[in-house]
């Protein structure tokens, strides 16, 4: 049997260790919440930081890329070709004697 | 009480101190606020700018002929560099600059100086693993011109500020430059940038520029300043024009401009600091000569179409000397009677003159205004000039027949392909231009250049027998070493004398020697114009120094744009299929 006092003295006691646990509960929520949220915001300055590199990456990606068209584009210019085509394959140019024109005959197919 | 006072005596100078720090806080975070964060977010928020990619330039098939391509820049903040001179030697090693002058630049208290813009990629990463601080790299847009000197006083160039200084660069600036864009970045504590996420990322994106794709044809283009080269080499001449261009649209297909000093290299926009201003001039049309003899087949024109010659009729050119006014000019062979079709085959001044006396002033003057002499062409080239062509009220005595044989008038080149062009497609005036198009990767519609008529110059049948007379030209007349293998040919020599500037008369030195024509001279493709200025030596005739350039053009050209010939002699294969 439990005395009035002691009855009493349980139910306080009951009573603070249900606020106890409620501030704990409210304390963890705010707590995680926090961590939550700088969590976040550090994940963003990372992937900012990825982001600047992986642009950088980009950057010295598509140069490479134009500086090798612009390297194709030299290589391809009509003087070197002429040169590479006279001097090393030995080609020359068709003289006049060389020359015929084939002239195809009117396409008599339509008028059968 | 003592005590009791004591403790109310610190209890009221705190109470004073916390007071002072709440005023001090009201007074930064309400009445300085503004300044305050204005200036955090200078120091910790950079507004990087974004330049936008400058528009390529294409050539009618689509190749590559100006591009822009990201490259290093170095620079310094000289304010926190403790030992400029020995960065200034480590510098100039790698970047191969004064190290006095580096030296220089290095010594202050500035927070930026340029040290050298536009660095190669080797140079930059050398500069990048000395390591120091204070010196930076940022990135820049520069030009490249991959055909080097091709097409190079048409094409222009553009300054360290990415702005089009000559040439098309100047012409289409605007939409070749693109928008700049921007970006808010910000500073963390070590000064490395960071991109803010969320709502606080602001940026405006650059907007690229319009590419221009040109009538130029690059291959054309090559033949043109290859054959030019040969024949300034050939003559060790002062400079020279070789003009291409399509006489049915007015599209310029090539144009080489050689105005350097004999020996030194043509213009090359990659190294436009290495020329001189007169070495990139477009003189195609900034610049006037006196057409000489090439003048003739439009005084041939004007008088068939006012009817008061025919082809056919005999002028008497026997005396080979004509007195006009105070002033007597002479043929440079003597001819006899000739027909006014020989006349223009054999380039006779007498019987040009006598023509341009039957036709009279007014008739005159009108007919080549409207050829475009004396006008703007309206050619999308910066710096063209009319040329010079006197009104005819104010023409002396002498200037029907001076103007009759290319004389006392100033055309350009361009000016003068022009009309030859309206010789060539029956008679309409065409205007002569060099884009096609302006490209608009933004989703914008662009711009298309059509083929512009100026207008109807003279009736075709007239055309046509101006046609047969340059034939002539060409077949047995002065012009007979620019007739092309395999095509038929259109065309008139021109050896003008210059004007000798230090007596103020024509010079009998110094010629500017010219061929114009087009080909195949029934169907005519191409109207080629040759000009070479002051050739040395002995034969200094059109015929021959410019002929052959033009000769050699038309084959090449007309080969490359596969027209079949139409001069073979009969070797014609039939093909059944």
């Amino acid at each position: 049997m439990t005395s009035r006092a002691g009855y009493i003295g349980s139910i306080v006691f009951e009573r603070s260790r249900r606020g106890g646990f409620r501030r704990v509960f409210l304390a963890l929520v705010i707590v995680s919440s926090l961590l939550l949220y700088v969590g976040e915001k550090v994940k963003i300055v990372r992937l900012g930081y990825q982001t600047e590199v992986l642009e950088r990456e980009k950057r010295e990606l598509e140069r490479a890329n134009r500086s090798l068209l612009i390297e194709v584009s030299s290589l391809s210019s009509p003087a070197r070709i002429e040169e590479i085509a006279i001097k090393r394959l030995g080609m020359v140019r068709p003289a006049k004697e060389n020359i015929v024109i084939v002239k195809r005959k009117r396409d008599t197919a339509n008028t059968k | 009480m003592e005590r009791r006072g004591r403790i109310l005596v610190v209890l009221l100078l705190m109470g004073l101190g916390f007071t002072l720090v709440a005023l001090r806080l009201v007074y930064l975070q309400v009445y300085q606020q503004a300044e305050l964060a204005g200036r955090a977010e200078r120091q910790q928020e950079r507004l990087v700018k974004l330049e936008p990619k400058r528009g390529t330039i294409y050539d009618r098939r689509g190749t590559e002929l100006a591009v822009s391509l990201e490259v290093d820049s170095v620079y310094a903040a000289p304010a926190g560099i403790d030992n400029p001179r020995l960065l200034a030697r480590q510098l100039s090693r790698i970047l191969r600059k004064d190290p006095r002058a580096l030296e220089q630049r290095l010594t202050g208290n500035k927070q930026f100086v340029w040290i050298s813009r536009k660095v190669d990629p080797g140079k930059a990463e050398k500069v990048k693993e000395l390591g120091n601080k204070e010196i930076g790299i940022r990135l820049e847009s520069r030009r490249f011109y991959p055909k080097k000197d091709l097409a190079g006083t048409a094409l222009g160039f553009i300054g360290v500020d990415n702005k089009g200084l000559e040439g098309l660069e100047r012409a289409y600036d605007k939409a070749l430059r693109g928008v700049d864009g921007w970006v808010l970045a910000e500073k963390d504590a070590r000064g490395r940038t960071v991109f803010p996420g969320g709502s606080s990322f602001q940026y405006k994106p650059p907007k690229p520029g319009h590419d221009l794709l040109l009538t130029i044809d690059e291959v054309i283009q090559h033949i043109a300043e290859k054959e030019l080269d040969a024949a300034l080499a050939r003559t060790r001449a002062n400079g020279g024009v070789c003009l291409v261009m399509n006489p049915q649209t007015g599209e310029v297909l090539a144009l080489s401009v050689r105005s350097a000093a004999l020996g030194k290299q043509a213009f090359n926009p990659n190294e436009p600091q290495r020329s001189k201003s007169a070495e990139w001039r477009n003189r195609a049309v900034t610049d006037v000569f006196e057409p000489g003899s090439i003048f003739k087949p439009f005084l041939a024109a004007a008088a068939l179409e006012e009817r008061v010659v025919h082809p056919l009729e005999q002028v008497d050119c026997s005396a080979g000397k004509i007195q006009l006014a105070d002033r007597a000019i002479k043929d440079a062979h003597e001819h006899g009677i000739l027909t006014f079709t020989d006349v223009i085959a054999e380039s006779s001044n007498v019987g040009v003159i006598k023509v341009a006396l039957r036709l009279g002033k007014e008739r005159f003057a009108r007919h080549i205004t409207a050829f475009g002499f004396g006008k703007k062409t309206g050619v999308d080239i910066p710096g063209e000039i009319p040329g010079l062509l006197k009104d005819h009220r104010l023409w002396s005595g002498v200037s029907i027949g001076s103007i009759a044989i290319g004389q006392e008038i100033g055309v350009t080149p361009m000016q003068m392909a022009a009309a030859y062009g309206a010789l060539a497609n029956g008679g309409t005036l065409m205007k002569p231009y060099i884009v096609s198009e302006i490209v608009d990767h933004g989703g914008g519609e662009g711009k298309k250049f059509q083929p512009q008529a100026v207008g109807r110059v003279i009736t075709e049948e007239t055309c046509a027998k101006v046609s047969t007379m340059l034939q002539r030209v060409v077949e047995t007349g002065t012009g007979q070493k620019a007739r092309p293998a395999g095509y038929t040919a259109a065309g008139k020599t021109g050896t003008a004398q210059k004007i000798d500037q230090k007596t103020g008369t024509y010079s009998l030195t110094d010629y500017v020697s010219s061929f114009v024509g087009f080909a195949p001279a029934n169907s005519p493709k191409l109207v080629i114009l040759v000009m070479i200025d002051t050739p040395k030596g002995a034969d200094y005739y059109g015929g021959s120094v410019a002929g052959p350039v033009f000769k050699a053009v038309a084959e090449q050209s007309l080969a490359y744009l596969q027209v079949a010939p139409d001069d073979v002699g009969g070797r014609m294969l039939l093909v059944t299929r």
